[in-house]
């Protein structure tokens, strides 16, 4: 509803420029800090209005965007998040930590509904658009999956690895070749938004595409040489931006891959763009595309700054900075010129945004903002003496418009809650909840080292069964402990 | 800016300056002030009012009813292809003679026909505001008494009192879920209670130097703004209880404070008769409204749309204001109650048949005691609900979705209003007299209810 008011300068700018402060964890102003609220991986709801947020300590914070302040906190990983993938509705949210655990919570409770296994460290899950009980997810060293978790024992089905090949490269195939391509791991994978397909990539640059359904992969194309190591889409999954490590940034083009006339035989991607630093040979630590996809940002390794290229020409139109220290991950908001990036030495979620001055006109109504001096002319009846009476009845007579108070205008912007939709609970008593850190207050400026191992009890919960309530209220009565980790 | 303060008494000397009458000096008596104060002006008669509102639709009257009556007109089901989407252009001229060939729209009514149902009785002091929870469950009034009482919507009885203020309270206002609701007080604290369980948070919120006067909930829950009288509106982050934004508002004492209904912008009015228009994410003006006599605007809302505000002052007026357009501009003035001294709260309520023939009216109590309803476009009065109250009343809502009105007055009860239909001798005895009947408290219709008795 904003819309309408706000300078139409400010919303035609699509792109952030400066940084706009960080995401707040602790409101306890004298508490000293404690290594903990260390953020490694971020994600963005679809709907804008929260970050996720996995932390090394394991625990996974909800953030709302509005309040710049905790929302929810989910304890039940042991290590490190390493990716978060929300739902279509936001209501649950994917979380792979470095314990080798997949989780999906219900944020409505913030509980866990499905804990997943596996038998080796997980590059990246990533949510099925349509279902939230699927997820594809790839593995250290192993081959992808994708996971039903629909009945309470989750169902993995592999997928494959291997590029596919043509009749004639089969036959070619040399024995070292079929070896080649037996050791090739998938390192990131991808739905897209139809979720008929997935996109994966693999330790030698080849880009798969795979059915969903069938577990085939449709087409393969090599990107570079090198490792593959994010793939990321827009809403409308027809351009895709792929980080390797040979330090290029590539986007492509994809044709419309739910289209039944579709050849995958006769298919021939692009790439649309190279972004690369050829002076310093940067490195990109993460990529991600803009809302409407005009944008390609990423974070450089070593470096304090977040490149931000337009497609449109290819060029760099930006740098962001700000910051301190090396940025990790980096999210662009789904639709608002808004970046968030994580320091890789605070653990900080930095935010980047467009700056509003306040528009003096606004502040009262005969207040005008004028480039040069403008003369003022009087008007002929301006100091005019009229009877109070009189016009009080002539300013009534005028209100003589139909107002519609009522009939509501369809919004553009996804933004809104549909009534009807999950929104999530707002939780009161977060803070009392928000006892993780080691030193806490036990009085007016008084702080003491909080006994090791309490509330620390979901590190030795073996999973399913515990609901983050549980877990939440074991929280509440007694106070959190140090880090203390399963051997 | 174009009003001038003439007067830098503090806040607090000017609050107790209440022999002061004339408004335009002096802010208006705390709505819980700790004392029942005199009624306004007891010989308050009909015959008294304008007539300008009421005399040029008595014709209308009589064409509603003679159609009503009539068997062609009763059932009536709106087609499709006359469903067209309402815009604020269009004149009810054009409205009435839709489409020649299909049977006319149900003409607009131009009387409600709202009857006492509930009286409340419980609190102890004045009651300075009711509100009905966003999913219909529940009616909640705050009191000077330092209390707020819970009522069950449709039986009146009576489910919380939730004790905790120190002082008196002068706002409330219900989190979108229902289960959650927010106390203004003048111990200068806001408060949040469950309502499952009828007890308070037990961090309130702490920030504002003097007596809170306004409060609204976001309507995803997770923020609040507060208007004070120490002339501050803040933004609040109600998980963490902490001040997120201070909008450095206004020189005098805030009096209302509204949220629209997509959380994007905040509407705050002030004693120095400015209402200015916020936008949430970025705490910056974007509007400011000033009527030219610049009298106090005590209390402001939303339309349910959000396209304008409706904004009550202390000149006897009621303003909507179309904020959007050019600089902002008044689109209608509601007249016809009675209020100089108190800040009233109001609301919007519906009335008419299905969407495309619902129209909207604006219902505010009065310092007589009366309750006026005014058709939104026309100013009409739909009608007056009078002999209930006493005293003053300051605070009326309208039910999310059913056709009730609850107020709350200085005279220490709460009463429910409900729409009736009237038997149609009535209304022709309505119609050819004045439109003075239908209004009266009739004690035979009022449920025998032993939490209401006093």
């Amino acid at each position: 509803m904003n819309l309408s008011l706000v300078d139409p300068f400010v919303l035609a700018q699509d792109c952030p420029e400066v940084i706009t402060g960080r995401l707040r964890e602790q409101h306890i102003a004298n508490a000293p800090r404690a290594g903990s609220g260390h953020s490694t991986s971020i994600r963005f709801s679809h709907r804008g209005d929260l970050l996720a947020s996995g932390r090394h300590d394991g625990i996974v914070v909800v953030f709302d965007i509005e309040t710049n302040g905790v929302a929810r906190k989910l304890r039940g990983h042991t290590r490190q998040i390493q990716s978060l993938s929300w739902s279509t509705n936001d209501r649950f949210l994917l979380s792979a930590g470095q314990d080798w655990k997949c989780v999906l919570w219900d944020l409505k409770d913030g509980s866990r509904v499905r804990t997943v296994r596996f038998e080796s460290a997980i590059f990246i899950a990533e949510l099925h658009p349509k279902d939230h009980m699927i997820f594809a997810a790839a593995l250290f060293e192993d081959q992808p999956v994708l996971v039903d978790m629909s009945a309470e024992v989750p169902v993995k089905h592999t997928l494959p690895t291997a590029p596919r090949r043509s009749q004639t490269e089969r036959e070619k195939a040399t024995e070292k070749q079929a070896a080649q391509d037996a050791k090739q791991t998938t390192t990131v994978t991808v739905f897209t938004p139809s979720a008929n397909h997935i996109l994966a990539g693999t330790n030698k640059g080849w880009l798969n595409i795979i059915d969903t359904r069938t577990h085939e992969v449709l087409y393969s194309y090599r990107v570079t040489n090198s490792l593959i190591v994010l793939i990321r889409m827009t809403q409308s999954g027809r351009d895709v931006v792929l980080n390797s490590s040979d330090r290029i940034i590539r986007t492509f083009l994809l044709p419309d891959l739910s289209n039944p006339n579709l050849d995958f035989d006769m298919l021939e991607l692009k790439v649309q763009h190279k972004f690369q630093d050829l002076v310093q040979r940067l490195s990109w630590n993460h990529v991600t595309f803009s809302s409407a996809g005009d944008y390609v940002a990423a974070t450089t390794y070593m470096n304090h700054h977040v490149y931000i290229w337009e497609r449109g020409q290819g060029s760099l139109v930006k740098i962001l900075e700000g910051t301190k220290e090396e940025l990790s991950v980096l999210e662009w908001h789904p639709f608002r010129p808004f970046v968030a990036a994580i320091g890789v030495d605070s653990g900080r979620v930095w935010l980047w945004s467009i700056l509003q001055p306040q528009r003096w006109s606004a502040l009262a109504p005969d207040f005008v903002e004028v480039e040069e001096n403008v003369e003022y002319i009087e008007k002929e009846d301006e100091f005019d003496i009229q009877p109070l009476e009189e016009l009080h009845k002539r300013r009534l007579d005028q209100e003589d418009e139909e107002v519609d108070v009522l009939t509501i205008d369809p919004v553009k912007t996804n933004a809104q809650h549909e009534p009807g939709e999950f929104r999530m609970p707002v939780l009161l008593d977060i803070e009392a909840s928000d006892s993780e850190d080691e030193i806490v207050a036990v009085g007016a400026g008084q702080f003491r080292r909080r006994s090791p191992g309490a509330g620390k009890e979901y590190m030795n919960d073996d999973e399913v069964g515990v609901s983050g309530d549980e877990v939440r209220r074991t929280n509440g009565s007694t106070t959190g402990g140090t880090k203390r980790r399963r051997a | 800016m174009a009003h001038d303060r003439d007067r830098a008494t503090s806040p607090k000397r000017r609050r107790e300056d209440d022999d002061d009458d004339n408004h335009t000096g002096s802010p208006p008596r705390k709505r819980s002030a700790s004392h029942t104060p005199p009624n306004g002006s007891p010989g308050f008669r009909l015959a008294e009012r304008p007539r300008r509102y009421s005399r040029d639709h008595g014709e209308d009257d009589r064409e509603y009813y003679r159609d009503r009556m009539s068997p062609r007109s009763r059932s009536r089901s709106h087609t499709p292809s006359r469903s067209r989407s309402r815009s604020g252009s269009r004149t009810s001229s054009q409205r009435r003679s839709a489409s020649p060939q299909m049977t006319p729209p149900p003409p607009k009514p131009t009387q409600l026909h709202y009857k006492q149902s509930l009286i409340l009785r419980g609190h102890k002091k004045g009651v300075t505001s009711v509100k009905f929870s966003p999913d219909g469950r529940w009616i909640a009034s705050s009191s000077a008494d330092c209390t707020i009482k819970i009522w069950d919507a449709r039986t009146g009885a009576l489910e919380h009192t939730l004790e905790g203020h120190l002082a008196g309270i002068s706002t409330i206002s219900w989190s979108p879920d229902s289960k959650v609701l927010a106390s203004g007080s003048d111990d200068k604290s806001i408060r949040l209670w469950d309502i499952s369980t009828g007890m308070a948070h037990p961090t309130p919120l702490i920030g504002h130097h003097n007596y809170v006067y306004a409060i609204a909930f976001s309507p995803k829950g997770n923020m609040l703004v507060s208007g004070s009288f120490d002339e501050a509106v803040y933004l609040w982050d109600v998980r963490a209880a902490r001040v997120m934004r201070s909008l450095p508002a206004h020189s005098d004492p805030v009096g209302g404070v509204d949220f629209v209904r997509d959380g994007t912008l905040i509407t705050s009015c002030s004693h120095d008769g400015l209402i200015r228009v916020w936008d949430t994410s970025t705490g910056q003006c974007l509007r400011t409204l000033i009527h030219e006599d610049n009298a106090p605007v005590t209390s402001v809302i939303f339309s349910p749309n959000g396209k304008y505000v409706l904004a009550w002052t202390l000149d006897s007026s009621i303003r909507l204001w179309n904020y959007i357009e050019g600089k902002g501009k008044c689109v209608k003035t509601y007249q016809g109650h009675t209020n100089n001294k108190y800040s009233l709260a109001g609301a919007f309520g519906t009335y008419g048949a299905e969407p495309p023939y619902e129209y909207a009216f604006v219902v505010s109590g009065s310092e007589e005691g009366g309750i006026v309803l005014w058709d939104v476009s026309t100013k009409n009065v739909l009608q007056r609900l009078e002999g209930g109250h006493s005293e003053a009343v300051l605070s009326v809502d309208t039910h999310p979705t059913e056709k009730l009105i609850a107020s709350g007055s200085l005279d220490r009860t709460v009463r429910v209003w409900k729409e009736t239909v009237p038997p149609p001798e009535a209304v022709l005895e309505a119609v050819a007299g004045a439109s003075t009947s239908a209004n009266g408290y009739d004690p035979e219709t009022l449920p025998s209810n032993t939490f209401t008795e006093s």
